[in-house]
């Protein structure tokens, strides 16, 4: 047929670039909040230490790692670019960094046996910025690796859309792990063994365990069985280019600003406890709430490739922004109609998950999107730079990330007017309607708001339609002319394409 | 024409990482679950047993190292030989409650109950703290917990009566006074800070001089160390009500020593040494409650 795009992969390596990155999330997404969780409550049990002093140590240690995190995204990804190896540009760091990011991400869990609180902030400091340091060198080649994955758009897209759908499932993974672990250590322990163990953490190292192994494994598979697609170039990348490119291609800098502009998203993360408490009765159905919104997650994930068949990345993006935003806003005014009564968990939480689907286009369009924006840098510049495109939008996700996290306790606690509660005996501290009411918006109106600026830097974006299609040609008339005047294939990816 | 160039060999090194990670996995995992899980060792069971009492006069929690919870979790030992008998009319220990209609049935919640935001359950719990005490200190300590839960139980379905006005109970009716007393009873002996909520800055807590500050000084530690392990003669497991089979029994001695701004010495014996008899059932190690008496625990700093 005329119009059959040629096929460069084969058919399991797009299932296993989805192993991988279902590997690497099953450990990137576990280990944050279980290490805050085992630094604060278990690494150092019974040891005397200040309670308040560790707290806060803890949060300096995650700040710290965050700077860390963002600084080594940036190096990585101007090393990646500058990475001309054999087995490929992004495989190597993959291949070779994940031995010891699962043995560091072990260790964060095998607390030193010291009674010196000093040294034990030392510890936390050094091991958990040792790990953001190295999973930053293994998570973002894994990313980068879609843009390399195939020369064509197309297959490239849908490479990325199912490898997108795999890490969303592995950052839930953990969850079910630990839940697995606790399962077996009851059957073998027997319930208060288990209790014990579980008091001093045990099933969290289980499950770190567990975990690593996991990561190993599915990235192993990706790592033997995928091959980099696309030829790298030949000129080299200073650092002054990858920083440049970051800031200077409209295109990828309008990705990277929805994170940005968008940051307020996220809000809803902070009041769902409450929301859970004062709306629908029950801290316990905090999961319950979640549960929707991450299964409607997934289901989006796998929409938005059917979504990229009809229409392009702009255009999905665009359509999933004014959706997303409608669905938020009839959460909120089914919510308030119905009241805030039993009546209200079933909509909620079947709206919840309706709310849900919009989360699978962040997950998926922007990683294509960024792919076709390393095509046209290549085909500006002649230099190909994934690992700084990817770094890029890496660096304004960690901004944003850090905005939501101020913006979010402070429209909770703040704005909307709560109450603690004063009574010892009282967890929790009846409200007003109008304090009720902001818990509401901030769940739903707020973060609609955040949703359509997230789509307005998008407007702007252009690498889509005939300007696509030509630069991807003229990017292959450009590889296989290098490649006939070549021929000894000193350059390209290390690997027959 | 032959290649001479040497390929990278995927597959090898996959499992070659594979095989490493799964290694160092294991090894790092071993290591901590045999330095943290103290029911492994006889020592490290019978001081924890005994740490938990004297840190807090916490009797009660360290239970969960004892027979009592061998088959079964500590909270559902006591459900089934306290609480079910209250709510239940002849229940028996061990016998499901499904189908079982008593005073924990939905009818029998009035109003109060209801309608309760935790006001009245903190009354009930401020109510029942001299009871509490009274129990502790008649009977030094835990070790007679058969009458202390007896009677706990038997005056809390009074009282919560009393102030609820209604005839419902539940376990977390009793759960929720009792470990409420425990903790201000454990508070009473350390102290504690006054605490402030982080966002209003309203008080949630005021500060208490603790009976072992009085004693011992503000920044004193209590340290507690298993120094000697004997074969000891297996116990008679059957009044516990378990079945099981006890390998080996170990008396383990646990000395305790004090060290703080008004101790004389840097670090001052506080008992002569308090012995924990201890059992083996499979890999795991049960502290034998009824062959123990820590009422010594429960003098220190009085």
């Amino acid at each position: 047929m005329e119009n059959e795009k040629k096929k460069f992969m084969k058919k399991s390596e797009i299932f296993t670039f989805g192993i991988g990155l279902f590997g690497v999330a099953l450990l990137t997404g576990w280990m944050p909040d279980y290490t805050q969780t085992f630094f604060a409550d278990f690494a150092f049990k019974g040891k005397g230490f200040d309670s308040a002093a560790i707290s806060s140590s803890i949060s300096t240690v995650f700040l710290a790692a965050g700077i860390i995190g963002a600084v080594i995204e940036l190096i990585t990804g101007f090393l990646i670019d500058n990475t001309r190896t054999k087995l490929g540009k992004v495989k190597p760091w993959i291949g070779f960094g994940s031995i010891p990011m699962a043995i560091i991400a072990m260790l964060i869990f095998v607390a030193p046996n010291t009674n010196n609180q000093t040294l034990a902030i030392i510890w936390m400091y050094i091991v958990y910025s040792l790990y953001t340091a190295i999973g930053c060198a293994v998570e973002r080649p894994a990313e980068c690796f879609g843009a390399l994955c195939s020369p064509e758009p197309s297959e490239r897209s849908s490479a990325i859309s199912i490898a997108s759908f795999m890490k969303s499932v592995g950052q839930s993974g953990g969850m079910v792990v630990v839940m697995a672990v606790g399962l077996i250590m009851k059957s073998i322990m027997g319930q208060q063994q288990f209790k014990n163990a579980e008091a001093q953490g045990l099933d969290l190292i289980i499950s770190t365990a567990v975990c690593a192994l996991g990561f190993i494994i599915f990235v192993m598979i990706f790592f033997v069985n995928n091959k980099e697609r696309v030829p790298f170039t030949r000129e080299k990348v200073s650092l002054k280019d990858a920083v440049k490119v970051v800031f200077t291609n409209k295109n990828l800098l309008m990705v990277s600003l929805t994170k940005l502009t968008g940051f307020g998203r996220g809000v809803y993360g902070t009041v769902s406890l409450y929301i859970a408490i004062y709306l629908l009765g029950s801290k316990d159905l905090k999961l319950a709430l979640l549960l929707p919104m991450g299964i409607g997650t997934a289901v989006g994930t796998l929409l938005v490739n059917f979504v990229l068949k009809k229409f392009s990345t702009k255009q999905t993006f665009i359509i999933f922004c004014v959706y997303g935003a409608t669905s938020l806003a009839i959460l909120y005014f089914v919510a308030t109609g119905i009241g805030f009564r039993s009546a209200l968990i079933i909509p909620f939480l079947i709206l919840n998950f309706f709310c849900g689907i919009q989360h699978g286009n962040t997950n998926v369009t922007p990683n294509i999107m960024i792919a076709d924006c390393v095509d046209e840098i290549e085909w500006k510049t002649g230099k190909r730079q994934e690992g700084t495109a990817y770094a890029g939008y890496g660096l304004f996700a960690k901004i944003a990330s850090a905005f939501t996290k101020a913006l979010g306790p402070w429209l909770l606690y703040t704005w909307s007017g709560y109450l603690v509660s004063t009574d010892a005996n009282v967890a929790y501290a009846a409200q007003s309607d109008a304090t009720l009411n902001k818990f509401l918006m901030i769940y739903t109106i707020i973060p609609a708001i955040f949703v359509i600026f997230q789509g307005l830097p998008i407007l702007f974006y252009d690498m889509v339609g005939e300007k696509k299609e030509r630069i991807t040609k003229e990017l292959m008339e450009r590889r296989a002319a290098a490649e006939n005047a070549e021929p000894e294939g000193a350059i390209q990816t290390g690997e027959e394409v | 024409m032959a290649n001479n160039k040497k390929e990278f060999n995927y597959k090898l090194y996959g499992i070659f990482a594979v095989v490493i990670v799964a290694a160092a996995l294991i090894a790092l995992t071993l290591y901590a679950y045999t330095s943290r899980y103290t029911a492994l060792s006889p020592e490290k069971t019978a001081q924890l047993y005994v740490d938990t009492i004297v840190q807090n006069g916490d009797g009660y929690n360290a239970y969960k190292n004892s027979l009592l919870s061998y088959d079964k979790k500590f909270g559902d030992f006591i459900r089934e030989n306290y609480i079910y008998p209250e709510i239940y009319e002849n229940y028996k220990p061990g016998e499901s409650t499904k189908g079982l209609k008593g005073l924990n049935d939905k009818s029998l919640k009035g109003e109060n109950t209801l309608n309760d935001d935790g006001t009245l359950q903190g009354k009930v719990t401020d109510k029942m703290y001299p009871e509490f005490v009274r129990l502790i200190t008649e009977n030094k300590g835990f070790d007679n917990y058969d009458l202390i839960f007896k009677s706990y139980i038997s005056e809390l379905k009074k009282v919560r009566k009393e102030i609820f006005g209604d005839d419902y109970f539940d376990d977390e009716a009793f759960f929720k006074a009792f470990e409420a007393n425990l903790l201000k009873y454990g508070e009473s002996l350390t102290g504690c800070e006054d605490e402030f909520d982080k966002n209003t800055g309203v008080q949630l807590k005021k500060a208490v001089t603790g009976s072992y500050q009085t004693a011992f000084g503000k920044d004193y530690e209590i340290k507690s160390e298993a120094v000697s392990s004997e074969d000891a003669e297996i116990p008679d497991i059957s009044e516990y009500g378990i079945d099981a089979e006890i390998a080996e029994a170990k008396t383990v001695k646990v000395n305790l020593t004090v060290s703080g701004n008004s101790v004389s010495e840097d670090a001052r014996p506080l008992t002569n040494g308090i012995e924990i008899t201890v059992v083996r059932i499979g890999h795991s190690w049960y502290v034998a409650n009824k062959s123990c008496d820590t009422s010594a625990l429960y003098n220190i700093g009085k």
